[in-house]
């Protein structure tokens, strides 16, 4: 039996990587000393380990965060977005507004709502909400919006209502870009928990990268960030993988 | 047939007047959401340490997002002349980036230390990624055909990247440039936020911590007009350069 394809482009893949990491074992293990900014891979793992609970318990928050922030937050995009492209009147007026505050540096408003929800979960769940309901709005107007008059046309004549038309055309049409919304709002939500956090709170990850930082506790330090890394590109698999599971047709992804 | 930047205008009058009426009907306490009066008051009174804060915001922004695009077309270019380096490359930036750019912070502090080095180093990686990752899709996405009868013209690897690569690219170039300009003003406000001298970020952290609400309002402000200049500066230079869209 050969060996697979897949096989030999995974080891093409993941070579360079494992490579790098045994360079940095190597080092750190012939240079380093105790306060090495580059502890062993292997420390941090085992740091990881015996740390476990702590990290856990850290790491089960910020998803907790991010999940209850980004969920609602999907959906009230989708409708917010379905109703501004029935509103001419509002699209007018407030999207381009929409589009401009998408410039303004919004994990800035993490202390304003700090202020608003108080140190526990809620702030932070608004965070993470705020963060993705924006591109979601956007893409899904887009999407409607962006529809070939020549299919609405047929589709009407048909016999088709505006109901069927917004179901059986235009969602399907906006998909691919509420995808990508949620992509980007997946990764803010992160962001936007771990932000959160350092202003105010007791568990998650934010938190124990910013106690690790002032104890200048590097294997900690690095232990928190493979974890930030691990939780979000889980989440991301997970939306990327439903994206392509559901919204097969899609272009832009 | 109202102007577009009417529809806005009118816009932002509705915007201000609900905002003012929703503090009037509900008595809904300063500190809560203030006024937009006593917002731009606080631009007034706090005017001189907030354009001290935005210049510092401003340089660490500027010097990541320059450092980072160079780094970032350079290792594009090398790429496109060396398509072997993108196997050996892109795992590695595929791990890195799959942390979120925040999480970097506290180690860009302690490594890099609480001057404006730390919040440089981490501009340049979060807007060296973004455009790298839209210059990489914007130069391999050139027609082969063209590619192979400039080839057949004798012109080399490189001319092939400037006469073709280049132009051909220059679009998602832009895109990238505009989105990386957004990100790096919120990670150079965000790196100050945990440790800083000075900037838009430091101020919004004090500010917090002392509970002085329109402080917080009157810098967020501030960042945000910045942010929307920078951006629109680009959309801007989108339009000049890149006519044949």
């Amino acid at each position: 039996m050969t060996r697979s394809p897949f096989l030999r482009n995974g080891l093409v893949q993941v070579a360079p990587l494992l490579l790098c990491l045994v360079a940095w074992e190597v080092l750190a293990r012939i240079f380093g000393s105790t306060h090495a900014v580059m502890p062993p891979v292997s420390t941090i793992l085992l740091g990881i380990f015996a740390d476990g609970n702590t990290l856990l318990r850290s790491f089960g928050r910020t998803l907790a965060e991010t999940v209850l922030g980004f969920v609602p937050a999907a959906a009230f995009g989708f409708i917010a977005g379905a109703l501004f492209a029935r509103v001419r009147i509002a699209e007018r007026m407030f999207f381009p507004l929409f589009l401009i505050s998408q410039t303004v540096p919004v994990v800035a408003f993490g202390a304003l709502v700090i202020i608003w929800f108080g140190n526990g979960i809620m702030s932070k769940v608004a965070i993470a909400f705020y963060l993705t309901f924006f591109p979601v709005t956007v893409n899904t107007l887009r999407g409607l919006r962006a529809v070939d008059q020549d299919k609405i046309n047929l589709l009407k004549s048909f016999g088709a209502s505006a109901w069927m038309l917004f179901w059986r055309l235009e969602v399907p049409h906006a998909l691919p870009g509420i995808m990508a919304a949620l992509l980007l709002g997946v990764s803010l939500s992160l962001v936007g928990a771990i932000v959160g956090e350092w202003f105010g709170a007791t568990v998650g990850l934010g938190i124990v990268l910013v106690q690790a930082m002032y104890a200048e506790d590097m294997v900690r330090l690095w232990g928190a960030i493979l974890l930030c890394g691990i939780l979000g590109s889980t989440l991301y698999g997970l939306v990327a993988f439903a994206a392509r599971r559901w919204v097969w047709w899609g272009g832009e992804i | 047939m109202l102007a577009r930047s009417a529809w806005i205008a009118l816009g932002l009058l509705v915007i201000a007047l609900v905002w003012e009426g929703a503090i009037h009907a509900f008595r809904i306490p300063p500190y809560i959401l203030p006024g937009l009066g006593d917002i731009a008051g606080a631009v007034a009174v706090n005017f001189a340490p907030l354009m001290r804060g935005l210049r510092a915001t401003l340089f660490v922004a500027g010097v990541g997002f320059a450092a980072g695009t160079v780094i970032a077309l350079a290792l594009v270019l090398a790429i496109v002349l060396v398509p072997a380096i993108e196997k050996g490359l892109m795992p590695l930036v595929v791990a890195v980036n799959s942390v979120p750019i925040v999480a970097y912070v506290p180690l860009s502090l302690i490594v890099f230390g609480i001057g404006p080095a730390s919040k440089i180093a981490m501009v340049l990686l979060g807007a060296g990624f973004t455009v790298f990752i839209n210059a990489l899709q914007g130069a391999k996405a050139v027609d082969q055909g063209a590619v192979n009868m400039l080839r057949s013209f004798g012109a080399g690897p490189l001319r092939v990247a400037w006469l073709l690569r280049l132009p051909g690219a220059l679009p998602a170039i832009i895109t990238g440039l505009r989105i990386a300009v957004v990100r790096s003003m919120l990670i150079a406000i965000v790196a100050e936020m945990l440790g800083s001298h000075d900037g838009l970020g430091r101020i919004i952290y004090e500010a917090t911590q002392q509970i002085d609400f329109l402080r917080v309002w009157a810098a967020i402000a501030v960042a945000s007009v910045a942010s929307m200049l920078l951006y629109g500066l680009l959309v801007w230079i989108d339009q000049k350069l890149v006519w044949w869209k």
